[in-house]
């Protein structure tokens, strides 16, 4: 398709680029005193104007604008796999999934339980197929939500890789490859700290583009340390480091990268790229102002919520 | 008729035609990123609409182009002269400038003119940067409109 096609979907996006807030913006929220002024600050930054209300809203808007969804959709994989894993669980244990699913997703969810229970795993959609057939036979013969989880996982990253190949643009793909390291790197240090065998690592860890599996899992294996060690050759060696100060320094350092690559595809004037950053920019967004209102709720110091916040993208 | 006149009737069509269809493309790639904005941010419809006319003005170039092939030869007034077929191929050829960059600078400004009004959304003061950004394509097809008209004037009949 070409490029152009996203000429009115981008022009929109720019102009909401306006409604997301700065740097001045979230210390003055920082800096607010309770819930209320965050509240009233939020609203005199918007405005009239619509800004990220809830994810799923940004994604509504994302997918009003753009005249075909088929690469963007990619973004809504981890929700799309986490859904089916609620689904899986849910119709085993004999409960309602309802509430346990997330949004925004590409998968129909009134329809989701009543396939899997079926066993009419042709109507699912094509990238989650495969893994509901399998995640069901693991889930019915083992019966442990951790390995079929782990599974789920791990196929979630291989379709967003595989389709970030197929259908996206080298953001696409840069996007799939980093979330997939973050994922896998996070993985092998909770492997190497709960001592986790090597038929879970190997069923756990998907691989990347600059983190080969096997290494990774060999070195999840023999301890954190091996795990700290080969980051430090990979292009991951930052993140290793902080990583071995602290998982939520990681977590941050991961939300950041992605915001960076985000960065580059937002000066894009055509393509779905500055569509797609967009929702990453919302997402973390909408991530900083629970930050702020949990640190708010827990009374934590202006210095650890600054600390805590995530890379913006204006 | 003769095969002459044939032929400079072909330029003067190909001039209008194909700087016609630049300028639709353009005009209209521009239009769809205006009403994105606009959808969001109605204020916004003066400043992107300065942006939405600039691929707008090859058609217009193709359209002065053809009117003056079709006057020099007389098609006009009805009262086409005797053109040999060498003097048609000459007109021909002195519509295609305009012609043919016409029909991609029209386009091509489209696409300058779409993404500066990403400009105009996100940062309304610099408007103008983007519309200079656009109006620099224009002047190619300027320069193709002056060679069209300086070889038509100069075609004897």
């Amino acid at each position: 398709m070409s490029t152009t096609k996203y000429a009115n979907a981008v022009a929109a996006i720019k102009a909401m680029e306006n409604q997301l807030l700065t740097r001045g913006d979230i210390d003055q929220l920082i800096n607010a005193s309770g819930s209320s002024e965050i509240q009233s600050l939020i609203a005199a930054k918007r405005g009239t104007g619509s800004g990220p209300g809830t994810l799923n809203e940004v994604w509504e808007t994302i997918s009003s604008y753009a005249p075909e969804d088929k690469e963007l959709r990619i973004l809504l994989y981890r929700s799309d796999f986490h859904n089916l894993k609620a689904a899986l669980k849910a119709l085993i244990a004999g409960r309602d999934p309802k509430e346990y699913y997330i949004r925004p997703t590409g998968l129909d969810l009134d329809t989701l339980s009543p396939l899997l229970a079926a066993k009419d795993y042709e109507s699912l959609p094509e990238h989650i197929r495969s893994t509901a057939e399998e995640a069901y036979e693991l889930l019915t013969r083992t019966l442990d939500g951790q390995l079929a989880d782990s599974l789920i996982d791990t196929s979630a990253m291989k379709a967003m890789q595989a389709d970030a190949e197929r259908y996206g643009t080298g953001f696409m793909q840069d996007y799939a490859r980093l979330v997939t390291a973050a994922a896998d790197i996070k993985t092998a240090y909770r492997c190497a700290l709960m001592k986790k065998p090597r038929n879970f690592a190997e069923l756990a860890i998907c691989g990347s583009t600059g983190l080969d599996k096997d290494d990774l899992i060999e070195a999840a294996l023999s301890g954190t340390e091996s795990l700290f060690t080969l980051l430090e050759s990979s292009p991951y060696d930052e993140g290793g480091k902080l990583l071995a100060k602290s998982p939520a320094l990681f977590e941050k350092w991961c939300d950041d990268v992605i915001m960076e690559l985000a960065e580059g595809a937002r000066m894009k004037a055509f393509g779905a790229d500055p569509l797609a950053a967009y929702y990453i920019a919302a997402e973390a967004e909408l991530k900083n102002l629970r930050i702020i209102r949990v640190c708010k709720e827990s009374g934590a110091d202006k210095e650890t919520i600054t600390e805590r916040m995530r890379k913006l993208y204006v | 008729m003769t095969n002459g006149v044939v032929l400079a009737i072909i330029g003067a069509a190909l001039a209008a035609l194909l700087a016609g269809i630049g300028s639709a493309k353009g005009v209209g790639l521009v239009g769809e990123a205006a009403a994105g904005v606009v959808s969001v941010d109605p204020s916004k419809f003066s400043k992107v609409l300065l942006l939405e006319l600039l691929p707008g003005t090859q058609g217009l170039y193709g359209l002065i182009a053809a009117m003056f092939i079709l006057i020099r030869t007389g098609v006009l007034g009805g009262n086409a002269a005797d053109l040999t077929t060498t003097q048609g191929l000459a007109y021909l050829a002195a519509s295609l400038p305009i012609a043919i960059v016409g029909l991609i600078s029209g386009i091509v400004q489209g696409r300058t003119a779409a993404a500066g009004v990403g400009i105009t959304a996100k940062k309304p003061d610099h408007n103008g940067k983007a519309i200079i950004m656009a109006a620099m394509v224009e002047t190619y097809a300027i320069l193709a409109l002056l060679i069209s008209v300086l070889m038509i004037l100069n075609i004897a009949v």
